[in-house]
């Protein structure tokens, strides 16, 4: 999100009482912290002198500064690690406002239309049939089929929730949520098939790989998560303020001039594009795309035009936070990801529930 | 007046609020400082600091007497006792390519399957060797990782000596193993949660493991280590029951034969239960030969077996 | 004009609107009366696109409604809702500017103007899910209000009214019918749906009277309030007096007829 975007956002959310412009600053230099202490603190020991001089000289073109190691473990490992962190907490935060803001429903996430159960599935079947599939795909494809197999069984099955959820040309928001909750415990049921065909070991890649990690980010998965989260954020700040309508009711937003149908199509493809790009890069990371959107209404008010770029930022810097416990903690090993998230997250939002229940209410 | 205290009350909320945000952040941060730090890696040429990935692997190297020169071990090398105090990288198949690098190593052993491949890639871009062990659980496989791990640090001399003792006992093994006179049906039970046996059928170590010790495996038509239908495992009638213990195991004798699976069996009416460490039983490294001969004089209790003859490496006993 | 043409709305094979006609000219209060279940709410729905209509048309200007993009018709009729939950804490400032998908500029001295005139000074900030029912009505009457305020300044539109005083106490149903009377003398259009025949005889220009999702009579409030139709669409009889300026119904004169 750039500057002015903020300014924007802020500018349009335009009441008082709410420390929108605060609240954005705040997200806004949390994230820079995080994406900092991201590419400063790490298990491997480099002076933070020494992490941006590496980081100077590479951008500049320089001759490279600091040992080849530890060029490798700021550039190759905390660059794009840090990035892929910050874009898939960006997103899951994001998308978790959108499904909220659907759903007309603080306790919404993406789970409910499937991205997950779908891409879940899509990765164990890889996990358990993929080793040929991998031959066939050109050379730098072939460490993200993986990913790119969760990414298309995330969509494919909310895509399916979707058409399921049509009728007449309406969605009905209930029949999305039946629809998602039955086809989600139909992926399950996949996945239950595919980890008993799998070998010990391969239950053990799913397990892990259900637990999240930004462990394997590289380059290319930034590259290939990055239009996908970026397209979800900028079709989210243009689904803000039909959101804000629809949080009045789905008659009264249509008769503001919301085009309904399109906004919940819209935002649930947007959605399952872009969470599954995120779970592709990350594995399952739970709770984000709950507790963030809620943490950000807290400060900024529920309006969607500032809680869009509030949850991104805010989302980018949980993640980069939960990653970087994720691995100073059980150092040099490496606590999973999700775990970390849902250690904070879920007594956070047990907290949050009880003593704000009429935020949920 | 009213109005303007209320301002004041709903301003107060909002400091909180934000406060209270600033020191989960300030926490989070407050954490990862603390958190335990390794030291950097030294650059240097010489001496080798080994990363050592699998239990096999890390066994051979302490063997060869190079168990100084392992810096970092995963969770998998539990044997002998000095590898437990090393820094540990966590699960083979997931392992973090800073973490590895931390530890500041000039040479990645690791048994195959190792990962994830992103990681691995990293390693060699940072001009770290990754010599990669082919696993298998026979004689011939056990013998070709002590080569292969002796070549990669540059031990072939001890290497030798190492594949001729292991050899010597897989004959010793394999002798009394030969005149045993009966193959007991014996099944091996991974896990027991939930009360479904995970049972260890064919083309697993287990099932390896099982027939160096002259056993049968009772559950061999099941292929890999899966949950075992109650019925099947009665019907398979096994005399006895193999099981891991430590690194958190508690499959004791009384939560295995309480399991449906095994009431009735010949097993559960003699109680029979043999229970060996996991690295040891299915590591299939230097030790294998002895865990056999442990397992067979366990299972055939009319045989008088002899122990196998004590090596240095094989002295200490495990978990 | 804003027409409904031959209108019928089907549910689950039941007509609840059958072949109603119904005219909202610019400067008219137009006052949907009829019993419970006659369909006044499910016309008024239809005729605002919310409901599909199973034959007939609903025309602005001459256009079908359902021939425009929902944006451009919210620039011109605005509908305020029976009883609206919202669901997120929006301050009353906020709900009003979530409504407003059209326009800019819809700066906080205007928010305020317009909670002051729905008599909810100082309520900008407080939040809506804390307000009673009637001060809901009245944030609402407001949003709807600043939207066709944000969307054709030079032109009022038109306002649709479900029950609009049905949570309020006596002064403010006063205030929001005062509000609709300014609107349709500034030049706009009203529909409204009321329970209270004297407050529709009081605030309509036209009458229009539903029962059985039919139009039993429609026009100028002396000639459809008669004991007559009354008596024809509420199956009672009743007495209705005359007295500066119109008819008035005293419920103590009215009786079930056989």
């Amino acid at each position: 999100m750039s500057m002015e975007g903020i300014a924007m956002a802020t500018a349009e959310a335009g009441t008082r009482g709410r420390p929108v412009t605060a609240g954005l600053t705040l997200f806004a230099v949390l994230a820079v912290a995080a994406f900092v202490g991201a590419l400063a603190i790490g298990p491997f020991t480099i002076a933070p002198g020494r992490v941006f001089a590496v980081l100077w000289d590479w951008i500049t073109g320089a001759a490279p500064a600091g040992s080849l190691r530890e060029r490798i473990v700021v550039l190759d490992v905390r660059l794009p690690r840090a990035l892929v962190g910050a874009l898939a907490g960006s997103g899951m935060a994001v998308a978790g406002a959108l499904m909220q803001g659907v759903f007309r429903n603080p306790l919404a996430d993406p789970s409910l239309v499937g991205v997950a159960p779908g891409a879940a599935l899509a990765a164990v079947a890889f996990v358990v049939f993929g080793a040929p599939l991998v031959a066939l795909l050109p050379q730098p494809l072939q460490v993200v089929g993986l990913p790119l197999a969760a990414f298309a069984g995330g969509l494919v099955t909310t895509l399916v929730i979707a058409r399921l959820a049509e009728h007449d040309g309406r969605t009905s928001v209930a029949t999305l949520l039946f629809a998602g909750l039955a086809l989600g415990a139909l992926a399950s049921a996949g996945t239950g098939v595919m980890v008993f065909l799998a070998s010990e070991q391969q239950t053990r890649d799913f397990l892990f790989w259900t637990l999240g990690s930004l462990g394997g980010a590289t380059w290319m998965k930034a590259a290939l998560a990055a239009p996908f989260v970026l397209g979800l954020l900028a079709i989210a700040v243009g689904l803000a303020r039909g959101l804000d309508a629809l949080a009045l009711g789905e008659a009264e937003a249509f008769h503001a001039g919301v085009s309904v149908e399109r906004l919940k199509r819209t935002a649930v493809v947007a959605v399952a594009a872009g969470v599954g790009a995120a779970v592709a890069a990350t594995g399952v990371v739970g709770f984000v795309g709950l507790v963030v959107p809620h943490l950000a209404r807290l400060v900024i008010g529920p309006s969607h035009r500032a809680l869009v770029p509030a949850s991104a930022l805010l989302g980018a810097a949980v993640l980069l936070g939960a990653d970087i416990l994720a691995r100073m903690i059980a150092a040099p090993a490496e606590l999973p990801l999700g775990v970390v998230t849902a250690l904070v997250g879920a007594p956070f939002f047990l907290w949050l529930l009880l003593k704000r229940r009429a935020f949920v209410g | 007046m009213l109005i303007r205290r209320q301002k004041a009350i709903r301003a107060c909320r909002l400091a909180a609020r934000l406060v209270s945000l600033g020191v989960v952040v300030a926490a989070l941060l407050a954490v990862a400082g603390l958190a335990p730090r390794v030291a950097a890696a030294q650059p240097q040429a010489s001496p080798l600091r080994i990363v050592s990935i699998g239990g096999a692997v890390n066994e051979i190297l302490f063997a060869l007497g190079m168990g100084d020169r392992v810096v970092a071990v995963d969770q998998t090398s539990r044997y002998p006792a000095a590898a437990r105090a090393l820094p540990d990288v966590g699960y083979a198949r997931a392992l973090s390519p800073e973490g590895v690098l931390s530890v500041g190593p000039t040479l990645i052993l690791a048994m195959e399957g190792a990962g994830p491949p992103s990681t691995m890639e990293v390693l060699k871009q940072a001009s770290v060797p990754v010599v990669v062990i082919p696993d298998g659980h026979d004689r011939e496989a056990v013998l070709h990782k002590i080569a292969a791990v002796a070549k990669a640090v540059g031990a072939e001399e001890k290497g030798r000596a190492l594949a001729a003792e292991v050899s010597d006992d897989f004959a010793a093994l394999d002798a009394m193993v030969k005149v045993l006179p009966e193959r007991p049906r014996a099944v091996f039970v991974l896990s027991a949660s939930g009360g479904a046996a995970v049972v260890g059928g064919s083309d697993t170590s287990a099932d390896a493991i099982l027939k160096l010790a002259g056993l049968t495996n009772a559950m061999a038509e099941i292929k890999g280590f899966k949950p075992a239908l109650d019925e099947a495992a009665m019907s398979a009638e096994p005399e006895a029951v193999v099981v891991m213990r430590g690194g958190g195991q508690v499959l004791d004798a009384a939560t295995v034969f309480a399991l449906p699976a095994f009431a009735g069996t010949p097993a559960a009416r003699d109680k029979r239960l043999v229970a060996l460490p996991g690295s040891y039983l299915l590591g299939f490294g230097p030790r294998t030969p002895r865990a056999a001969r442990d397992l067979a004089a366990a299972l055939h209790p009319g045989a008088k077996l002899p122990e196998l003859p004590a090596r240095p490496w094989s002295t200490e006993p495990d978990q | 004009m804003y027409r409904a043409e031959n209108v019928t709305v089907t549910a689950s094979g039941r007509r609840l609107v059958d072949g109603a006609s119904l005219t909202v000219r610019p400067g008219r209060v137009t006052v949907l009366v009829g019993p419970n279940g006659a369909g006044k709410s499910t016309l008024l729905k239809a005729m605002s696109g919310e409901h599909r209509l199973a034959t007939g048309r609903v025309t602005l200007d001459g256009i079908s409604i359902h021939d425009m993009r929902p944006l451009e018709l919210a620039r011109r009729r605005a509908v305020l809702p029976q009883a609206a939950e919202v669901a997120f804490p929006f301050t009353a400032a906020e709900v009003i500017t979530a409504g407003l998908m059209a326009g800019e500029g819809h700066d906080r001295a205007r928010i305020l103007r317009l909670l002051a005139r729905v008599d909810l000074p100082g309520f900008a900030d407080r939040r809506y899910d804390s307000l009673s029912g009637g001060e809901r009505q009245r944030v609402q009457l407001a949003r709807i209000l600043a939207q066709l305020d944000a969307g054709k300044p030079d032109a009022p539109g038109y306002l649709f009214l479900d029950e609009p005083t049905a949570s309020l106490d006596l002064a403010h149903q006063l205030t929001v019918l005062n509000i609709a009377r300014a609107h349709a003398d500034a030049g706009g259009g009203v529909l409204a749906v009321l329970h209270d025949l004297n407050l529709a005889a009081m605030v309509a220009d036209e009458i229009v009277v539903l029962a059985g999702g039919r139009v039993r009579a429609a026009g100028p409030v002396a000639e459809v309030l008669t004991e007559p139709v009354l008596a024809d669409a509420f199956g009672i009889r009743l007495r209705i007096g005359v007295a500066p300026p119109g008819p008035f119904i005293l419920p103590q004169n009215v009786q079930a007829a056989e």
